[in-house]
């Protein structure tokens, strides 16, 4: 959609627009990556240049003028997105998602306490009590959250660089190193290899200078920058370095062109931030949870408080009842419940290196239906290391794992030695000083990728190179340049005293043109026609592996003609370069990680589909996705089933092939619809040479077709993506602030396969939430029932306002979190992801079994044990009914039990808050099989056991806590909770069995009629 | 060969030719650079007349679908709301009648039935339960008593309110107190207790062994036993002399037995402020006590005719004009009379404010 829009404006008229709408705003800042094709300093000659920023080539700006336009751009920073202030973080805490439900609560209350204190002489205070208290709790939970939240984004700030960055600039004709920050356009710098580049930069002057664009590009090769115009599009032209990228070596001048925000890097920082964000499945899951609840509340309020009036009472007392019930409704304690639950998921994936930025994304990633994953770092190791070698005719493959745990080939070879002795000498990467400790394959080194890959190969199977080169020095070189598409130097060779030996490596065509022989076993053979083709087939089949081929050749000069001393002239070329001898070939790659294929394969098992997004070639990003099962084996692109059938690619049915590699410009081409088409009807895609933008439209275009998507990226290329995506997750080593701060999670180890156990966690916590919700929400009936029957069977109260708090906030709290220490019922990673549309947290089944069921069964235990008290004491149930009025009478102190027994006011209270604790203790006795049936959703907690430590101390901790408030003195003037006798504790445990022995009974049918009828409506 | 040969990391693919159309499409960004050594070499290759052609005709194409497709969009948002209600009602309308498989309610109404079933069990359960209940408790004495002792305290005449404000010379505020003790006092004509009860020992329980299940006899407190605060003398109780009688009785226990020998004992004086308000009480029976031989209280069912002992306070000089609070206490062994939270038990506080 974005992108149709974004065609059509041209950069003018986004210039000329002013706001107008969200919408407007965001397609304005959408086409601001647009706008840097309006950029034409890279057109620019030097003169031209100089005159536009006012600056000396030579001698940079003034102090003074830098000064003025310091003050007129302001810093050279990017400007941080704009951080919601504090309190609105805490507001949103305390206002959000299900905080509504109980604030409504909460004034609910206090209005049916105004209204009873307006009425009465001496209001009750318990609507009072409940409203302080709901409030409370949604003050307490809000700050716990806020702390929470506040917690994790302080490990965010701990990423941030602390040291300034420095810029070298030239200002006056000085050289000068200042803050970055304070460079302004115009400023002539100077960057060396190893400096961040502190702004966008037109080269006036380069000395081999590479940089990495990976973070803006994705794309890990580094690149030359030279001071020529070569490309329209000024990404791809070398005379301009970006702010933030790296450069790798050499060293250039450049004037910087743009500063903070208006670099290239900004304009895609700010898009990123300026994207919308959509609601995360589980805010989107309590929000219809809520609706459930308020539909029920409302339902249950609206017809007691008809119920109310025809029985007779006042308007008001009705009044008061409709709150009450609405309010009864609530459940107290299931905020906090969830809460904690999400907290504690949150804190075990950051011990998996999952670090969760906001609670509600923990579960995000468990209905993750789509992962969008980055090539570069995600997948692959970004470190270019050997992968396979070929000469005397046959392919080596050399070990890639991370660990050097990989087999190793035959090095006996002579040729391997000439191999390895070429590899190491005609290379100009060194290792950087103090890294001895460190395993050679991690250590960093100064130079270009591949020349520190053959480095840190030829290292680790030949020891060290650096003696090696000490050993053979160096007496001539010409170093690699794009005209030639080689390289080589001569050394003095260490095994004959007199003679050199001339080594070259390059694009292997280019070496083996210039080769007349070829060394196979140790031994010189000439290259005929049949070497010819195995070269060739040799080249193509590493070529078709997505691999970057180095051919090698060598030249022993002979001693006669060279002697120590002569002198190598690399202009004039006194020295033979042709009719060289032929050694093998080398090839590289970004290696993948060794755990990513097992976690494309967990995540395919789980359903998840994986798509590969990448700014890199489609050829290398085809063989990375081969290697890591992206692309199964077997499965066939078009262009794969085109050749192996030998027809044109438009003869093949595409609805054949499963997988498919869709390049960047064909993207650009397509309509919403035809990008719909390819990601309905092909289960393993790679999108090559993507853009940022278009990352964004792959997002988008999942999240079309319904799936719920998560997006993995490094680079601030991808920051957009990942803000968009239902969950972004950042890599936390190598991922750039930019792209830390659009993501919802980080992972602390880059490395894929923990997207897999947060996958699981992610599931693991919806499914007990499930069990936490439907475990919570069954004492609700219990708690309403004894208001409902109080107003239609006039009896008195059965159970009080302070005990239901006492069940809501004291002891339904730790068992109902205990079920979040719920291990899986079967293999969750065997399951396709949920559906977000019909697969609910809480659906009418849930509702129907905690309210319907469950709930019921405990309200009878409640009103059991409250029958068995009153009777014993005096009050047999017949004599109940419609007592209420004189019950409640202050004055009425005789008044007459089933015996003929008086009672005074006090006195029928006593008894009567003693049936409030005893139905209380009820409810916790009915909720240890609650709680013991809610452990599992279709298995028997005889299959299923009982091994969670935490739900047993919750079950020990809630009876310890009702046995608690009942007994320890002072509670029947604190709480008004009376002692119980020994007998009324059991008057529940029939129930209790009940519940236990129907429950079994249903998940036994369930699972004898998998689909069946009990299932359909029972199973939640 | 030759163009395998050419590049490094692009052998021979399909899609070849197609990644360089980056290279000629200048009006659309192509934010990857590519490689840069080939980036000339492979654009030399790579020209192909009419592919540029076929490009130009697609992007026409593609525009024309895009304008399209926002006519669409835009026609679309209109609609959403209106689509969700209809929805909704569609999927309330199928709910309630299904087309397709010709079932109405038929769900809804086997879940109904099930419902059914499954609460007839529970009201079986529950049944039962209050089955066993009642066969555990006795229906003569019940099973525990203590929450309803030590007994509690009420008086007569009951107006809803513990004050008692009326004006001498006016009958209309004090009528409903006479008419109040008068039907109070109707169980205890003497006539009818002759009739029913038994005249019993005084200074004894009336202790009566045998069955739970006879009848128990009661004795008999007869009206006249109050004297001036009888009615039967004054028939306005002293209201109307500025004297009120008030009636004190216990709550009844079953089973309840004062201290032998010391019956339970009325006494009232001013609760807070000059004693000297009240001058003089009298106590009808003149023991100001309960006597002995009404207890035990053997329950309702059995104890059928049992009438409460009563003592009469009459406050025959009482300061005129201002509200007298009166506290009457209980005074015996056993008995309770300063619990804080129950203003009843073994006491009863009542104001008095007789106007004249």
């Amino acid at each position: 959609m974005g992108r149709g829009a974004g065609r059509e404006y041209s950069p003018a008229a986004t210039t000329a627009e002013n706001g107008g709408g969200k919408k407007k705003q965001k397609e304005k800042e959408l086409d601001e990556l647009k706008k840097e094709v309006a950029m034409d300093d890279h057109k620019l000659s030097l003169d031209e240049l100089g005159r536009k920023y006012q600056v000396d080539l030579s001698k940079g700006l003034t102090n003074q003028r830098a000064q003025d336009i310091l003050a007129r751009d302001g810093p050279n920073a990017l400007t941080p997105p704009p951080t919601t202030p504090e309190w609105v973080k805490f507001c949103r805490q305390l206002f959000g998602g299900f905080s509504i439900l109980l604030w409504i609560g909460a004034i609910l209350c206090f209005l049916a306490y105004g209204i009873q204190a307006a009425m009465e002489d001496e209001p009750s205070n318990d609507n009072l009590y409940l409203g302080v208290v709901l409030a409370a709790v949604v003050i307490v939970t809000g700050c716990f959250s806020y702390y929470q939240e506040a917690k994790s984004s302080k490990i965010m700030d701990s990423f941030k660089n602390m040291v300034p960055q420095q810029a070298l600039v030239v200002r006056e004709g000085e050289k000068m190193q200042i803050n970055a920050e304070e460079v302004v356009v115009g400023d002539l710098v100077e960057v060396k290899g190893g400096d961040r580049v502190p702004a966008d930069l037109r080269i006036i002057s380069s000395h081999g200078c590479k940089v990495d664009n990976s973070s803006l590009t994705g794309e890990s090769e580094p690149q030359t920058r030279s001071p020529e115009f070569t490309h329209e599009n000024p990404l791809e032209t070398r005379n301009i370095c970006f702010f933030s990228t790296n450069c790798v070596e050499g060293t250039a001048r450049g004037i910087v062109i743009a500063t903070g925000d208006r670099t290239v890097m900004g304009r895609i920082a700010t898009l990123a931030s300026g994207l919308e964000v959509g609601r995360t499945p589980i805010a989107m899951e309590i929000e219809h949870f809520i609706q459930l609840i308020t539909g029920v509340a409302v339902f249950l309020g609206v017809s007691f408080f008809v119920l109310s009036l025809i029985l007779g009472y006042s308007w008001l007392e009705a009044v008061i009842f409709l709150i009450g019930i609405i309010v009864a409704n609530v459940p107290e304690g299931l905020l906090a419940t969830v809460t904690v639950c999400l907290t504690l998921t949150a804190k075990r994936m950051a011990r998996k290196n999952c670090l969760v930025k906001n609670l509600e994304a923990v579960e995000t990633l468990g209905s993750t239906s789509t992962i969008c994953s980055d090539k570069t770092g995600t997948l692959t190791q970004n470190r270019m290391t050997v992968a396979h070698m070929w000469f005397d005719n046959q392919i080596h493959e050399a070990d890639t794992t991370e660990d050097q745990s990989g087999a190793t080939f035959d090095k006996r070879s002579p040729t391997w030695t000439a191999l390895s002795r070429i590899a190491g000498l005609c290379n100009r990467a060194v290792f950087k000083a103090g890294q001895e400790n460190i395993s050679v394959s991690k250590r960093d080194t100064a130079g270009d990728a591949s020349e520190s890959a053959l480095l840190k190969c030829i290292e680790l199977s030949c020891g060290s190179v650096r003696k090696m080169r000490d050993r053979n020095p160096k007496v001539a070189e010409i170093p690699f340049n794009s005209t030639n598409k080689y390289q080589l130097s001569i050394h003095e060779r260490e095994d004959s005293p007199q003679s050199h030996v001339l080594v070259m490596k390059g694009a292997p065509e280019r070496i083996l043109d210039r080769c007349s022989t070829i060394l196979m076993q140790g031994k010189e053979i000439p290259l005929d026609k049949e070497m010819q083709d195995a070269f060739q087939n040799a080249y193509m089949e590493l070529g078709g592996l997505g691999e970057r081929v180095l051919g090698f050749c060598q030249l022993n000069l002979p001693s006669g003609k060279f002697p120590r001393g002569f002198k190598f002239d690399t202009d004039e070329l006194n020295f033979p370069t042709e009719k060289l001898c032929f050694v093998g070939l080398m090839s590289m790659i970004d290696p993948p990680r060794a755990a990513v294929p097992d976690a494309v394969g967990k995540c395919r098992s789980a359903g998840i589909k994986v798509i590969m997004v990448t700014g890199d070639h489609p050829i290398t990003a085809k063989a990375i996705a081969k290697g890591v099962g992206i692309i199964s084996e077997g499965n066939e692109t078009v262009e794969d089933i085109a050749a192996r059938l030998n027809i044109p690619v438009s003869q093949v049915n595409p609805r054949e092939a499963k997988a498919c590699v869709v390049h960047g410009s064909d993207l650009k081409d397509m309509t919403a619809e035809q990008l719909d088409e390819i990601l309905k009807n092909h289960t393993e895609i790679v999108f090559a040479r993507t853009s940022p933008q278009q990352k964004l439209i792959i997002v988008e275009g999942c999240q079309r077709l319904g799936a719920i998507v998560a997006v993995t990226g490094d680079g601030v290329n991808d920051s957009p993506a990942l803000k968009k995506a239902d969950i972004g997750i950042a890599m936390g080593i190598t991922g750039s602030d930019v792209s830390k701060q659009a993501a919802n999670m980080i992972l602390l180890d880059d490395n894929f396969a923990s997207i897999v156990t947060g996958v699981e966690e992610g599931r693991l916590i919806f499914d007990n939430l499930k069990k936490s919700i439907a475990y919570t929400l069954t004492s609700n009936i219990p708690e309403i029932t004894p208001f409902l029957l109080f107003i239609i069977a006039n009896i008195p109260l059965p159970l009080g306002t302070i005990t239901i708090l006492c069940i809501d906030l004291g002891t339904d709290m730790v068992p109902a979190i205990s079920l979040a220490y719920e291990s899986a019922e079967s293999d969750i990673m065997k399951r396709a992801p949920r559906n977000p549309r019909s697969d609910n947290l809480v659906n009418h089944r849930l509702i129907g079994m905690a309210y319907g069921q469950i709930g019921m069964i405990q309200a009878l235990a409640g009103f059991f044990t409250y029958f068995v008290i009153l009777a014993e004491n005096g009050f047999k149930p017949s004599d109940l009914l419609g007592i209420r009025l004189n019950w409640e009478d202050r004055f009425f102190n005789d008044l007459e039990d089933s015996y003929g027994q008086q009672w005074t006011y006090e006195q029928r209270k006593v008894l009567e808050f003693t049936c409030h604790t005893a139905f209380f203790v009820s409810i916790v006795i009915a909720q240890w099989a609650d709680l013991i049936i809610c452990k599992t959703r279709h298995n028997s907690v005889f299959q299923q056991g009982m091994k969670n430590k935490i739900l047993i101390f919750g079950i020990m901790e809630e009876t310890f806590l009702a046995a608690f408030l009942s007994y320890t003195p002072g509670m029947d003037t604190a709480l008004r909770m009376y002692p119980l006798k020994l007998s009324w504790w059991f008057c529940a445990t029939p129930y209790s069995i009940l519940i236990f022995v129907y429950d079994e009974i249903r998940k036994l049918i369930i699972r004898r009629h998998p689909g069946g009828w009990l299932e359909r409506e029972t199973y939640y | 060969m030759r163009r395998q040969l050419r590049s490094r990391r692009a052998p021979a693919s399909p899609y070849a030719y197609r990644y360089r159309l980056d290279d000629q499409d200048e009006v659309n960004q192509n934010y990857l650079a590519d490689e840069e050594e080939e980036a000339e070499e492979e654009a030399r290759v790579m020209v192909v007349p009419d592919l540029e052609e076929e490009e130009e005709e697609e992007e026409e194409e593609e525009e024309e679908e895009i304008e399209e497709e926002e006519k669409e969009e835009e026609k679309g948002q209109g609609q959403p709301a209106g689509n969700a209600w209809w929805q909704r009602w569609q999927i309330v309308s199928e709910y309630l009648w299904d087309p397709e498989k010709r079932m109405s309610l038929a769900r809804t109404g086997l879940i109904l039935v099930i419902y059914f079933f499954f609460y007839a069990s529970l009201a079986a359960v529950i049944t039962l339960c209050m089955y066993t209940l009642f066969l555990t408790i006795s229906p003569y004495m019940p099973t525990f008593t203590e929450r309803v002792k030590p007994p509690g305290v009420m008086i007569r005449p009951f107006a809803h309110s513990l004050n008692f404000n009326f004006n001498v010379s006016e009958p209309d505020t004090w009528q409903h107190y006479v008419i109040s003790l008068n039907g109070f006092l109707q169980g205890y004509n003497d006539s009818l207790q002759e009739e029913m009860n038994v005249d019993c020992p005084p200074g004894q329980y009336f202790i009566q062994d045998g069955d739970e299940d006879e009848d128990k006899k009661a004795c008999q407190f007869k009206r006249s036993f109050l004297k001036n605060c009888s009615g039967l003398e004054d028939p306005t109780f002293g209201y109307s002399t500025g004297q009120p009688c008030i009636l004190l009785k216990m709550n009844r226990i079953v089973g309840f037995r004062p201290e032998l020998g010391d019956p339970v004992k009325v006494s009232c004086k001013v609760q807070r402020g000059d004693e000297n308000d009240i001058r003089s009480i009298n106590y009808y029976p003149e023991s100001a006590s309960f006597d002995l031989r009404y207890y035990p209280y053997y329950g309702k069912l059995t104890h059928v005719n049992y009438t409460s002992p009563l003592v009469a306070m009459h406050f025959t000089d009482v300061v005129k004009n201002q509200a007298v609070p009166v506290q009457c206490q209980l005074k015996g062994k056993g008995i309770i009379n300063d619990v804080i939270n129950d203003r009843f038990v073994g006491r009863v506080i009542f104001t008095l404010n007789i106007e004249t």
